[in-house]
């Protein structure tokens, strides 16, 4: 039995069943194995870091299933290696758990700069979780099982494993033996606190209970923990309206009567000036990022904080909190909710007051919508997004790509399935959707899954249309054209003087494209071919690609400029600005 | 600013150096010693690290990345008040030996070595505030090495 061996049945063990990746010389070995095996899907993508946005796919849209499992993608050493970083570290950003297997040169010319050597270990070791880099073949099963537990236990993350190519192909000693079950990672170091402590639960229910103005903040960490239903059922216990981080959308259904929305720099100004009133935010599972809060020293500044969260880290990190539990999200919510404290105020006053918000730009958006044209007379997204989920009841899955068309889609898609929505949100990379997609679809085989990406990003990934010819993926592929980087053309218009430097940009023929990938293909121009063409997506079994050409004036609004407070929010389209650019 | 000692004990792994002094970096901490040894459970390090910081919630910051590390079993603040800090130094000196043993009655350093007439070697210990000052009264110009340990700390 040689170390490639137990490296796969370890993976087995762990209910891995697709791996994602691309052979080269020193992860060959395992490559053969694997053929040999054959107990996992491979899944070969067209670049590395497709691979990594595949295994991301899965790890993220299992989770809320009865079979969760963690990504794994495969690489060889060097240049293959290298192309999994950026994945690594959205996948870090974000808290989604993962494991990276790299091939790395062998142990007798480690350090000689030998061909395809790169310092792997040492290039991941800020964007991991957890780094290893097993020395000896008997060292491999254990170590795939530490990082198993290390990826997924507290708050999730991205996990590597490098392994010298002699060590794939040595045997393990002759008295080699491992146990699962008798397995106890040495890992003093590590704490992981699910369970609340009482007396931070109790200051909270007091504060909760007083409050006349709060506001529940929905996180990555319902998510993570599947606690949609406990958050939504303390929200609807206690009264209290809920706000959410991109990665909480999908948490509890959008258009529940006490749903904000999404809060931030592009949240809805419902949620936004609510937080700037609140007295008190429960927040769950969130880390306070600068596109949630704005400048920190106007963030919140009536409110008491409590802040749930499993990373102790994050607590008091961004913003000081009044009460902190440091506990696993579900676990707090369960205690929360079958609190006999907790009790229902109506808080008559505040959710008037939030109503008043509601209005302030829902007209604006209603007839934006309902007109579904910009000022060059074509598409909006906005009109797109909405009847997208007016035909599929919001029931479908959504992975946005980075840009307007993902704001768009975080705000204008009326999410009702739990954990039906996967973004790269923290580190925001261009090009994770088509590959994402990917791997989502293969966990979530019975659900529709929609692929929403704007012409730059989709560029960035679309060699992986190869993956999806070859397995025959069904993923509904829908690009918004607008011949820009339109989001950061947004900022141009609003901060640049409409000077676009390096934003506009030609697209290749996606009808040409689609059709050498043999992907069928629409281009939809005109409000009339929307409808159809989804119909056409919808009853259609497998891949589609759909451009949709839009308008490169769109905006999305409110947005609190960068480094802005919420009281700098826009809700008004400004002025046009003068022209510049190319086109 | 406010100088603080942070007192870490972490597995003696590879790798938790070059993690530590990341966290350094990329957190622009302002780090003045970092000293590591090993501590009387095998397999296990003790680190001190001494920087300077006025805010108290960068100060737990630290900690809390620290500790979020796997290999770190467990970090603290050690304050002034309860604990020791002290710091050792070597140096080569060009001077007189009259002046020398002037500035031995004053601060009990040893010496190591007589190079010749007017170069000696001698180690010193104490605060950190007490080798400034016998660098300081010594003058740089008498001064041909000098090597420093950085903080080692222990509470009271
Ligand atoms: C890999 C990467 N490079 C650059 C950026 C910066 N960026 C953020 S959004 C954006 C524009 C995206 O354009 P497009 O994909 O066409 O989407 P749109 O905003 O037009 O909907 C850019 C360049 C990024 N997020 N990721
Ligand atoms: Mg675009």
């Amino acid at each position: 039995m040689t170390g490639k061996e137990r490296l796969l049945r370890a993976l087995e063990k762990r209910g891995v069943r697709h791996i994602f990746g691309y052979t080269g010389g020193a992860i060959m070995p395992v490559f053969d194995c694997m053929d040999k095996l054959g107990i996992f899907k491979f899944v070969m993508s067209r670049h590395e870091q497709g691979a990594t946005f595949m295994a991301q796919g899965v790890s993220r849209a299992s989770l809320s299933t009865d079979d969760p499992q963690v990504g794994v993608c495969m690489a060889t050493s060097g240049p293959g290696a290298m192309n999994l970083t950026t994945g690594i570290a959205d996948a870090h950003m974000d808290s989604v758990p993962m494991l990276a297997i790299t091939g790395q040169v062998a142990t007798g010319v480690i350090a000689t700069d030998a061909f395809q050597e790169s310092d792997v270990v040492g290039v991941m070791m800020p964007i991991c979780k957890q780094t290893y880099m097993p020395l000896e073949a008997d060292e491999i099963e254990k170590t795939v099982h530490e990082a198993f537990y290390v990826a997924t236990t507290g708050r999730p993350g991205p996990v590597l494993l490098d392994i010298p190519k002699d060590i794939l192909n040595q045997q393990v000693s002759k008295d080699y033996k491992f146990s699962l079950e008798n397995l106890r990672p040495n890992l003093p170091g590590f704490f992981y606190h699910p369970t609340p402590a009482r007396a931070p639960v109790k200051k909270a229910l007091e504060l909760i209970n007083r409050s006349e103005r709060p506001v529940i903040f929905c996180g990555h960490g319902v998510i993570s923990s599947n606690a949609g239903k406990l958050l939504q059922a303390l929200a609807e216990k206690a009264k209290i309206p809920v706000a959410f981080t991109l990665h909480g959308l999908s948490a509890m259904p959008a258009d529940h009567p006490l749903s904000l929305g999404m809060m931030g720099m592009h949240g809805t100004v419902e949620a936004n000036r609510a937080i700037s009133e609140a007295d008190l935010l429960i927040s769950f599972g969130m880390r306070f990022d600068d596109r949630v809060t704005g400048k920190l020293n106007e963030y919140a500044q009536k409110a008491d904080v409590i802040h749930v969260e499993i990373d102790p880290s994050e607590i008091d990190k961004n913003v000081a909190t009044t009460v902190a539990i440091n506990a696993d999200v579900y676990r707090t919510l369960h205690v929360l909710v079958g609190d006999p404290m907790l009790t229902a105020k109506p808080r008559r006053r505040w959710h008037a007051r939030i109503d008043e918000f509601r209005q302030v730009m829902a007209d604006d958006l209603r007839t934006e919508i309902k007109g579904g044209l910009g000022d060059e007379g074509k598409l909006l997204m906005k009109t797109i997004v909405s009847q997208l989920s007016d035909m599929t009841q919001g029931q479908d899955i959504i992975v946005p790509d980075v840009g307007q068309h993902q704001m768009m889609a975080a705000r204008f898609y009326n999410y009702q399935t739990p954990n039906s929505w996967f973004a790269s949100g923290g580190a925001g990379t261009m090009g994770a959707s088509l590959p994402m997609a990917i791997g989502v679809k293969l966990v979530r085989p019975d659900e529709r899954v929609w692929s929403i990406s704007g012409d730059g990003g989709f560029q960035m990934n679309m060699q992986e249309l190869g993956t999806i010819m070859e397995h025959k993926i069904d993923v509904k592929i829908m690009i918004f054209n607008n011949g820009y980087l339109g989001m950061v053309r947004q900022w141009q218009t609003l901060f640049f003087d409409g000077r676009y430097a390096g934003t506009p940009m030609l697209s290749p023929d996606y009808g040409q494209i689609a059709s050498a990938y043999g992907i069928p293909y629409r281009k939809i121009q005109t409000l009339e071919q929307i409808a159809p063409a989804i119909k056409e997506a919808i009853d259609l079994k497998g891949a589609i690609i759909l451009e949709f050409i839009c308008d490169p004036s769109e905006i999305i609004l409110p947005m609190i400029p960068a480094g802005g407070g919420f009281d700098d929010m826009i809700v008004k389209r400004p002025m046009p600005q003068k022209k510049g650019g190319k086109k | 600013m406010k100088r603080r000692a942070i007192l870490a004990y972490l597995l003696d792994h590879p790798g938790v150096l070059q993690k530590v002094s990341m966290l350094i970096r990329k957190k622009m901490y302002n780090v003045d010693t970092l000293t590591v040894c090993k501590s009387r459970k095998p397999g296990i390090s003790r680190m001190t690290i001494t920087l300077r910081e006025d805010d108290e919630a960068r100060v737990s910051q630290v900690i809390h990345q620290l500790e979020k590390f796997t290999e770190v079993i467990s970090a603290k603040e050690l304050d002034t008040e309860h604990s020791y800090w002290r710091e050792a130094a070597i140096i080569k000196i060009e001077i007189d030996s009259a002046q020398l043993e002037a500035l031995r009655s004053e601060y009990k350093f040893e010496i190591l070595d007589y190079k010749n007439h007017d170069t000696h070697i001698i180690q010193i210990a104490g605060s950190t505030r007490k080798i400034d000052a016998f660098v300081a009264q010594l003058g740089e110009e008498h001064i041909v090495e000098i090597s420093r340990t950085g903080v080692a700390a222990l509470e009271k």
